[in-house]
């Protein structure tokens, strides 16, 4: 009875958490600007961290709270990285002279503003 | 009798975790601007993962890999306010018409 009601309790969670990273999928091929999709991806990060854990209560299993915490210092180091490569990126094009990273429609409708 | 207990509270705590995360993703949908996103999206990285933890401490009883989860959130907390800030510095960097989404210093805020 008790086996029962955790592992589909678990489960449960489990199952949100799977729709709420597709959702952020979804908010990432969406997000109009670069910076929308750096914080979708941190989120997908957050909660992939979450379902691990979460699954590491379903199996049982105390090694998988070392993947965990080796995860979540891996989504941090991205995030760190993308930043200070886009970043950089922008500064190169902008001492070239060339336009900035947006697109060429936004830059268009800004100018219509 | 005991682990029912622990599972009433944990599945509360957990329960309470995914609400924030669920909160979280629909304020990401619902605001139009980065910044403003960046604001939820950084409530379910810290308050909806330090509440499912919790739980999951509370249900997995007490031996070392309590103490793991609880190395988990000490490093959420230290690192999810240093990617924001680094987002939102990304976001400040690139957008050339800052001043028509939000308040802007005339000295940048230096």
């Amino acid at each position: 009875m008790y086996g029962v009601v955790y592992h589909g309790f678990l489960l449960t969670c489990m199952l949100v958490i799977g729709a709420l990273i597709l959702l952020c999928l979804i908010r990432a091929v969406l997000g109009p600007r670069l910076t929308d999709r750096v914080v979708a991806v941190n989120m997908i990060g957050t909660m992939t961290i979450v379902e691990i854990a979460l699954f590491a209560l379903y199996l049982r299993e105390s090694y998988l709270f070392d993947v965990c915490l080796i995860y979540a210092m891996i989504s941090f180091l991205a995030v760190v990285v993308l930043t200070k490569i886009y970043g950089g990126a922008y500064q190169e094009r902008k001492i070239k002279g060339t336009s900035h990273l947006e697109y060429e429609e936004e830059d268009k409708e800004v100018e219509d503003l | 009798m005991m682990a029912w207990v622990q599972l009433v509270i944990g599945g509360a705590f957990i329960v309470i975790g995914l609400l924030t995360l669920c909160v979280a993703v629909f304020g990401v949908f619902r605001f139009h601007y980065v910044l403003n996103r960046m604001h939820s999206a950084a409530m379910g990285d810290s308050l909806g993962i330090l509440f499912i933890i919790f739980g999951l401490m509370i249900l997995s009883g007490f031996h070392l890999s309590t103490l793991k989860l609880a190395l988990i959130i000490v490093f959420f907390w230290l690192a999810g306010p240093v990617s924001s800030h680094m987002i939102c510095k990304l976001e400040v960097l690139i957008n050339e018409n800052l001043k028509e989404e939000c308040e802007v210093p005339e000295d940048g805020g230096f």
